[in-house]
């Protein structure tokens, strides 16, 4: 009786195993080992927005200074700075990217060594006594600024150029000086003009960050090209990061939204 | 140098092509979707509001990625469908419908714009001459798409630039060759050499939109 129940019972057990679908029993892995690829997810998103907000603080103070040179009255520097910024805006972004990446190490490793620039009369030798190791983000952050810096520039001059010119010339009816004109006048009224361009071209780095993980930083397109690789199921992961940088974009919107609001705050006051 | 230039200069007609594809079929694409906007044809345009959100608001890369390696992740369902299995495993056609599919979504943006900005008086000039939507809709695209020329010459400038992601996917055009060559030479001044050919080429396609444009509008100059 004792084994019949006994036989019985791991019968039923087998019969149950039986049942059960292969997806069952494996759940509980795939269930551990998604989550662990997806907290990897976090700490390369992570990377990405600093990467953007980096490139975004440096591409900015780029592109008042260049928006300075453009607009000096020396000619010749202004022309420079005006070529300089076509130049970058004409060769794509990835030839930026990978070029700086390259070329850095390359560029300080022969001023390490030393060389001679021919200069036909004059031949001088040149050589630094200090060697520079770039890490692959800071060579990101600074392909990303340059490419900031050059869409950006255009934007603050046309702002300047936007505010209306009566402002200035009250400012000089009033006795105030150059800088103060420019610096309590043209500089805040600017930004309303500026804001919109300026967040059009955040959005357009915050896509461009994607160009970075093809030198090696780890951020999310890195990350999830990794895990692609891994899984065997490129489909789903391409897709998650394609969801991730959509809900960034979405969020950066938000918030250009509510800066817009600020900005223009005035014109509601009147209307 | 000279032989660096040479091999580079054969990347020329690979990037020309995939431009030229890339934005015939985009602007047919792109025509058939700022139509449905215009029209406001009610489940369509929906889709059509989902797919540029969906294409401006990711990386150009990830969609290359997802287009080139996604199928690989469904070989087992594909491989009975022999035709889009080897259609999808040319790096030629995946980048050509990545790019097609992003440009018509930036090019949509582009038009409808454009169509919105058009004033309200002709779309009553032509109601007021009898004409229904669909009519009035031709008589307005044409005009709203050569006040357009302007801004479309930085998407080609753009679709230019981003051939030079092919380069990720295995196919040897400008930026291949560029790699290629650094990788066999470490010598960075392939770069500099790529860059100006990219430099060069945008200035030229820069130069003859311009010129396209003043053709297209010289009604407008005329009256003035």
């Amino acid at each position: 009786m004792m084994r019949f129940i006994k036989n019985g019972l791991i019968d039923q057990i087998n019969i149950m195993v039986h049942l059960f679908p292969q997806w069952l029993t494996d759940l509980p892995v795939f269930i551990v080992k998604i989550t662990a690829d997806l907290l990897t997810l976090l700490p390369a998103t992570n990377v990405t927005l600093l990467l953007a907000i980096t490139s975004l603080f440096f591409g900015l103070i780029l592109a008042m200074f260049l928006t300075t040179l453009e607009l000096s009255k020396i000619k010749v520097i202004a022309r420079l700075t005006t070529f300089i910024i076509t130049l970058i805006r004409g060769i794509p972004e990835i030839l930026i990217v990978i070029g700086v990446y390259n070329a850095i190490p390359i560029f300080f490793n022969l001023l390490y060594d030393g060389f001679y620039l021919n200069l036909g009369i004059v031949k001088w030798w040149i050589q630094s006594d200090f060697s520079i190791d770039i890490s692959p983000f800071f060579c990101g952050v600074i392909a990303l600024s340059l490419l900031y810096a050059a869409y950006a520039s255009q934007t603050l001059r046309g702002a300047i150029k936007a505010v209306p010119v009566g402002q200035v010339e009250a400012a000089k009816a009033l006795c105030l000086s150059k800088t103060t004109t420019f610096f309590k006048i043209v500089f805040p009224q600017m930004w309303r003009y500026a804001i919109p361009g300026l967040a059009n071209q955040w959005l357009i780095l915050l896509k461009d960050t994607a160009l970075v993980s093809l030198i090696t930083v780890n951020d999310l397109m890195y990350q999830v090209r990794n895990t692609a690789i891994r899984t065997d199921s490129p489909f789903t992961w391409f897709l998650l990061a394609a969801l991730i940088y959509l809900i960034i974009t979405f969020i950066s919107q938000g918030i250009i939204k509510l800066l817009n609001y600020r900005v223009t705050r005035f014109d509601k006051l009147g209307a | 140098m000279k032989d660096n230039l040479f091999t580079i200069l054969q990347g020329v007609p690979t990037s020309c092509s995939i431009t030229i594809a890339a934005l015939f079929f985009a602007f047919i694409l792109a025509m058939l979707l700022t139509l449905i906007l215009t029209l406001k044809i009610p489940v369509l345009s929906l889709f059509t509001k989902f797919f540029i959100t969906i294409f401006t608001g990711t990386p150009l890369l990830i969609q290359i990625f997802i287009i080139y390696y996604g199928p690989g992740q469904f070989k087992t369902i594909l491989i009975h469908y022999p035709f889009i299995w080897s259609l999808f495993s040319q790096p030629l056609f995946c980048i050509i419908l990545a790019l097609t599919l992003n440009s018509a979504a930036y090019s949509t943006l582009l038009f409808h714009g454009m169509v919105k900005a058009i004033p309200n008086d002709q779309w009553q000039a032509c109601y007021a001459l009898g004409m229904n939507k669909i009519q009035s809709v031709m008589i307005i695209l044409p005009y709203a798409l050569k006040r357009a020329i302007s801004a479309y010459s930085n998407e080609v400038i753009l679709i230019f630039k981003a051939t030079s992601l092919a380069s990720m996917i295995t196919i040897m055009d400008i930026m291949g060759y560029t790699q290629r060559l650094f990788e066999g030479s470490y010598d960075f001044t392939v770069y500099l050499l790529a860059g100006a050919i990219y430099f060069i080429i945008n200035s030229l396609l820069t130069y003859m939109m311009r010129r396209f444009e003043r053709r297209m509008l010289a009604f407008e100059l005329r009256t003035n």
